[in-house]
């Protein structure tokens, strides 16, 4: 595996304001990370600790207050909406606690969706959807709706959905929170073999400790600062 | 896989929430679209109209008074017809119609139907009636008719000595048949929808009557037009060559005694060494106390008179030197009539010196030199003459009669040519006759046919069905018409379907939050919600197509029925070309995708991560406030204080402008209320913050909450309401200052229309003993009497385009003096605008007023404009009409009105008067109506009170506002659906915060409403708003003597809103709360 840098956070920082009267609260305050190609790693902490903060700032969904983020050498304070927007749509996958896959799609389609964020769908991007569902075992279920899936099944939907543009790196929030137990733990083993197969980065924000542990770095967040569990 | 694919899963996905949406953008379609059908078909119709009043005429030649020879027309592959405005009377019933086309034909003129009647061969006493007529007239095959038209005579009645004998005609006939439309029964050369009273009988009865036998004044066409000048005859300008007996010259005469200036100089252009002469009938001519009644006099050049005759020389023959002693040197005063308006006499007096006495013989002895006047001609005894210029034969001595026995119309007395120009020119010509060397009438005929442009004496086929095509073409555009009338329902409807699709958006947040996750632009996912929302529009569009049939088809039947005063016809019938229906769906499609742009334009700006976030989509409200406040606050401030100041101006202002200002002093009123609202609204959520919390202020702070949502209803509701009722302040009152000069009706009591022109001034005791009427009756009424040409009628009431308006020539000063009307606009400042009508344009154009409307309506002529007449006066020369004024709106409208001495000169064959305004006590206006009509029966004389002739024009208008306002209260009633999509939202983005009330022991029924209670106040805050706005508005049509508002229909519509809104809104409320609303605490 590569020991390139992937991503690289430097004294980065994110106030919001908290009332109409100027209050201000601090989310993250001088977080660095220095994250390489290919590694797995789960942030922990409580709740309200800035977890999905700072997972939005990772994926490019949103900007720190001090600091900077850099992906893939490239900083993502320089770069523009539409940039910003490319950038996700190659480098970067989604996974969410609610896997938020569009119910009006079928599986099959709801993993090409952020392909035609480019321009329709070619022959090589539906047979890598098709090979990857069969992968995660839905190679039966291509023309389901979600509505038709187990939390389970949705959720290994939108990991493939995450993984079809072939991303450098992967962000899961809380990917297992909604499902049971069994469901969890095959998603998560499903997670890091992908991660093997396919060669990307993954960063779980997760409350599940069997989870992180899984993962090969785990840093937890507190009081705005990001600190490695061994 | 692509964008189109994702589109189409959302489509079918969402379905149920899209119901909404593609029900509000079918209705939006359907009256849209229904509007462009409603065009259509009226433009359809008027030309359907058009082409069956024409039958299978493509060109038309018009010449009114003057007479052609039918064989003319027969030689040219033409239809001669003889067409006279008359009077039609069932024998049985008496029941009477005036303003009847009298059409006299032969069976040629069948050929030109599309569908040929029966009876194509007309017995003497068969007449067909059309549809419109015998209805009129209740009468059907079998019945006897009346019919009375005028008498045409080649001198027309208005030239001098025209006759005075009775100029109408009376016939019976039994009606053999009544005509369908498609067999020429709507056979008319005016573009108007609605259809003439058409009496056709055979072309000889009526050439016969009519003392016009084988001639015709018009001629009908089928294919191209045909060349007058190939075929035509002098006869044809009712002219004659007659060969003299006293020596080798032939001299041009007309039976109209004066001959035309073009043909005069045709003549001279032709035979350069021809004589003009005038001869011209005077009352005496003496010498001191010597004095010779009722002679002819010459006006001529050489041989005649001396070549160095001066203008103040006269010669006398020898019998009448004698006769008053006159001799050369001396004083001759002659004296002679000539005609003015209404055949008025006025004597005038020239002073000649003489310059030698003639012996009786060679040229001086010469009676060809009279003319063929037609009451004297033929008289064996002077006392016999009927000259129509007042002669007194007591007057006459022996010595008169002596000279006639004897020497006939041999003038006693020759003066210069231009002595006579002087003296005697009249608008029907200056000469009597051209002699011409030689005797060969054939060669002189062509000779002087080569130089005769049949044009400059009127004679010219008209692209008739082109025309009539171009007017039904240019028609209004009830499509337009319909839009505006429509405009607030179209709108309202638009303003749901963005409403609801952006509902329908919003909750789908998240998946837009995804999409912009997954690597989507922001205008990327606007871009796959508007293909969204243009499959919703078109789908909607669709069904709109089919609702936009049945909506055109009721606006016809309205537009039939409840509507007709504004068409005048009920034979408006539904067409819908390939063009309104694909152009109609194409932009039902477009305004409801625009509409729907225009609430996505702002989707997908929040960010992904707020999107994707549980939140109750109540992100980022703060923005702007304070700034949003002041600016209501100066907004609201200025706008009340232009309010105010524009209501106290407006009761001071005239009656003119007074709706404007009302109507603009509302409208500022409205913009402060809801400013003013918006602003308090602010300020009751600033004031709520941090205070211990009420249920009502809970509700309150609601509607705060979401500002800018409940104000969008509020206006909504607030605008809806201000013009549906506002609008109701522009209904035009007829009765409003009738009896004043300067009110629409100028004051008159009576318009009056003659199917038969009178030809005398009936202000003055003669006028009305020339009529046979009683000198001494009615003699507090007085006449203002107008010269009319026969045209389209240019008012509202005509739904074509009139190309040849109606031309009405009266005399300025009749109107100055009584300072009738009112002016809207002149083209200049001046305290007597009729007086424009004297003053020559610098380009040579007619002045000409009209009504303020008709002008910029219907013909699309303001003041100021030059109007272009499609037709050539009676000279052949082109008519340009230069708009000097525009009257507000009167009874005038539908005509152009110029000054009487130049209708006179451009239109000489139009004689007599057909138009009058009538002025008399309102008292006895029945008893005025009932003598006059029944006194000048014969002239078809059909007086209309003016205040009934300008309800007649306000109708129009009133009834458009009538439609605006049921429309427009459509469109109310489903503004206030909105209210119901906004509570809607309002509950469900709320659910959560009602479950928590809930949990904290408030009742289902406690919430509920509350939630109806705080979106009724927006309700009401919206109506209150409107109608406060609006009373301000409609302060001058409440003023007006005969209000006719209508409360009832107002009223209604009013609370129709209300009720409804209530509905929806208890329904939304009903729907959102539904089910477990604990289960959303869970939820969350």
């Amino acid at each position: 595996m590569s020991e390139s840098v992937l991503l690289q956070l430097r004294d980065v920082g994110k106030d919001y304001q908290a009332t109409d009267d100027g209050e201000v609260l601090t989310v993250l305050a001088g977080t660095n990370l220095s994250v390489n190609a290919g590694e797995t790693i789960a942030i922990v902490g409580p709740s309200g600790c800035g977890k999905s903060t700072m997972l939005n700032l990772i994926g490019a969904l949103d900007s720190p207050t001090a600091g900077s983020v850099s992906l893939d050498g490239e900083d993502l304070d320089a770069a523009n909406e539409k940039h910003l927007a490319d950038l996700r749509n190659r480098k970067i996958g989604f996974i969410f606690q609610s896997h938020h896959l569009l119910p009006q799609c079928s599986v099959l389609e709801n993993v090409l969706v952020p392909v035609i964020a480019r321009g329709p769908a070619d022959e090589e991007s539906v047979e890598r959807a098709r090979r990857l569902l069969k992968r995660v075992g839905l190679g039966e279920r291509l023309n389901h709706r979600p509505g038709q899936l187990s939390g389970g099944e949705r959720q290994r939907v939108a990991v493939v959905r995450a993984l079809i543009n072939q991303p450098k790196m992967v962000l899961a929030d809380e990917p297992t929170g909604a499902l049971d137990r069994n469901s969890a733990e095959t998603l998560a083993t499903l997670l890091l073999e992908l991660n093997e197969e396919e060669k990307v980065t993954l960063i779980v924000v997760t409350h599940s400790l069997d989870l992180a542990r899984k993962m090969g770095r785990t840093l937890e967040l507190r009081d705005g600062k990001l600190e490695e569990l061994q | 896989m692509n964008f189109r694919t994702l589109i189409l899963r959302s489509l079918t996905f969402h379905a149920r929430s899209h119901f909404g949406v593609i029900l509000g953008a079918a209705v939006g379609g359907a009256v849209l679209i229904g509007a462009l059908i409603v065009g259509d078909s009226v433009r359809t119709s008027l030309r359907e109209m058009a082409l069956l009043r024409l039958g299978k005429i493509d060109h038309a030649m018009v010449t009114n008074d003057r007479l052609f020879r039918a064989q003319l027309a027969e030689d040219m592959q033409a239809v001669p017809v003889l067409m006279l405005p008359g009077v039609a009377v069932n024998s049985d019933s008496e029941i009477r119609a005036d303003r009847v086309q009298v059409v006299g034909v032969n069976e040629q003129f069948w050929d030109l139907a599309n569908a040929k009647p029966r009876h194509v061969n007309l017995e003497e006493d068969q007449l067909l009636l059309n549809e419109a007529l015998a209805e009129r007239l209740g009468a059907k095959v079998g019945d006897s008719v009346s019919i009375r038209v005028p008498k045409i005579s080649s001198l027309s009645r208005d030239a001098p000595m025209a006759t005075q004998d009775d100029d109408t005609a009376g016939m019976r006939f039994t009606v053999a048949e009544i005509l369908r439309p498609e067999q020429l029964g709507r056979f008319s050369l005016q573009a108007n929808q609605i259809p003439p009273y058409n009496a056709f009988i055979s072309l000889a009865r009526m050439q016969e009557r009519a003392n016009a036998t084988n001639r015709a004044n018009l001629m009908l066409a089928s294919g191209p037009a045909p060349n007058v000048s190939e075929h035509w005859r002098l006869a044809d300008a009712d002219l004659e060559l007659r060969p003299l007996t006293n020596g080798p010259v032939t001299e041009l005469r007309s039976p109209r005694v004066f001959l035309d200036p073009p043909v005069v100089e045709a003549a001279k252009r032709a035979f350069p060494e021809s004589a003009k002469l005038q001869t011209y009938f005077v009352n005496s001519l003496k010498v001191g106390q010597n004095e010779a009644f009722y002679a002819m006099v010459t006006a001529a050049g050489p041989p005649w008179v001396p070549a160095d005759m001066r203008d103040d020389e006269i010669l006398v023959n020898k019998l009448l030197a004698s006769e008053i002693e006159s001799n050369p040197k001396t004083k001759l005063t002659l004296t002679y009539n000539v005609v003015g308006h209404a055949r008025r006499l006025e004597e005038r007096t020239n002073v000649f010196t003489v310059r030698a006495v003639v012996d009786m013989g060679g040229i001086y002895q010469d009676p060809s030199l009279m003319p063929d006047f037609p009451g004297m001609t033929d008289a064996e005894s002077c006392r016999d003459w009927d000259t129509g210029m007042g002669v007194d034969i007591e007057k006459m001595s022996s010595n008169e009669q002596d000279y006639w026995d004897r020497y006939r119309g041999t003038p006693k007395a020759y003066v210069t040519a231009a002595a006579g120009a002087k003296m005697w020119s009249n608008r029907f010509g200056d000469h009597t006759s051209v002699r011409i060397q030689g005797t060969n009438v054939a060669e002189i005929e062509k000779a002087l046919l080569a130089e005769l442009d049949p044009a400059a004496i009127g004679f010219v086929l008209q692209p008739i069905r082109e025309q009539a095509l171009g007017s039904s073409k240019g028609a209004q555009d009830f499509g337009g018409l319909f839009i505006g009338f429509s405009f607030f329902l179209i709108a309202a409807a638009l303003i749901l379907v963005s409403m609801l699709f952006q509902f329908s958006v919003e909750q789908r947040s998240k998946e837009v939050g995804t999409l912009l996750a997954i690597g989507y632009q922001a205008k990327q996912v606007r871009k796959l919600l508007l293909g969204e929302g243009v499959g919703l529009a078109a789908i909607g569009s669709v069904i709109g197509l089919f609702g936009g049939i049945w909506y055109a088809k009721a606006m016809l039947h309205g537009l039939s029925t409840i509507w007709r005063n504004a068409v005048g016809t009920t034979e408006l019938s539904y067409h819908a070309g390939a063009g309104p229906l694909v152009g109609g769906l194409f932009g039902a499609i477009a305004v409801a995708a625009f509409s729907l742009w225009l609430a996505l334009r702002k989707q997908a700006a929040q960010p992904a991560r707020e999107l994707l976030a549980d939140n109750d989509g109540s992100i980022a409200v703060h923005d702007r406030e304070s700034s949003a406040g002041k600016r209501n606050f100066y907004l609201g401030f200025v706008s009340l204080v232009g309010a105010l100041a524009l209501t106290a101006w407006a009761f001071g202002t005239s009656e003119a402008a007074k709706p404007g200002a009302f109507f603009g002093a509302g409208a500022l009123l409205l913009m402060a209320a809801l400013c003013f609202t918006g602003m308090f609204l602010s300020m009751l959520e600033k004031a709520g913050a941090g205070r211990a919390p009420s249920l009502g202020g809970l509700g309150v702070r609601n509607i705060s909450r979401r500002r800018r949502r409940s104000m969008a209803t509020a206006i909504m509701l607030a605008c809806g309401c201000f013009l549906v009722l506002s609008i109701g302040a522009f209904r035009l009152d007829e009765n409003l200052n009738a009896t004043e000069r300067d009110s629409g009706t100028g004051g008159f009591l009576f318009i009056g229309d003659a199917s038969v022109p009178i030809r005398s001034d009936l202000n003055t005791g003669e006028g009305k003993e020339f009529l046979g009427l009683d000198p001494e009756d009615l003699l507090e009424v007085s006449y203002v009497q107008m010269r009319l040409r026969p045209g389209d009628d240019a008012s509202c009431l005509n739904l074509n385009q009139a190309q040849r308006p109606r031309i009405l020539g009266v005399n300025p000063a009749a109107l100055a003096e009584r300072k009738a009307f009112r002016f809207a606009k002149t083209i200049e400042e001046t305290e007597d605008p009729w007086s424009l009508l004297k003053k020559p344009t610098e380009d040579g154009a007619i002045p000409a007023i009209g009504d303020n409307a008709s002008l910029m309506w219907a013909l699309k002529a303001p003041v100021g404009s030059v109007l272009e007449y499609p037709d050539l006066d009676e000279r052949g020369q082109k008519i340009r009409f230069r708009i000097v004024g525009g009257v507000a709106n009167s009874i005038l409208q539908g005509n152009l009105i110029i000054d009487e001495d130049v209708f006179a000169a451009r239109f000489p064959s139009q004689s007599g008067y057909r138009s009058f305004l009538i002025d008399g006590p309102i008292a006895k206006a029945d008893e005025i109506k009932k003598q006059l009509t029944r006194d000048l029966r014969d002239n078809g004389l059909e007086l209309t009170r003016t205040t009934k002739r300008l309800a007649q024009f306000n109708a129009v208008q009133n009834t458009y506002l009538g439609t605006f306002q049921i429309l427009g209260g459509l469109g109310l009633l489903l503004g206030s659906a909105g209210l119901g999509v906004v509570v809607l939202r309002n509950v469900l983005e709320r659910r959560g915060e009602l479950a928590v009330m809930m949990a904290l022991g408030f009742r289902s029924s406690s919430l509920k409403r509350l939630v109806v209670t705080e979106h009724v106040a927006l309700l009401l805050l919206g109506l209150v708003s409107g109608i406060g706005a609006a009373i301000i508005a409609v302060i001058p049509a409440l003023q007006a003597p005969a209000s006719d508002l209508p409360y009832d229909k107002l009223s209604m519509t009013l609370a129709g809103v209300l009720f409804s809104g209530i509905i929806f809104t208890w329904l939304a409320s009903a729907w959102a709360l539904r089910g477990k609303i604990l289960d959303s605490l869970r939820n969350n």
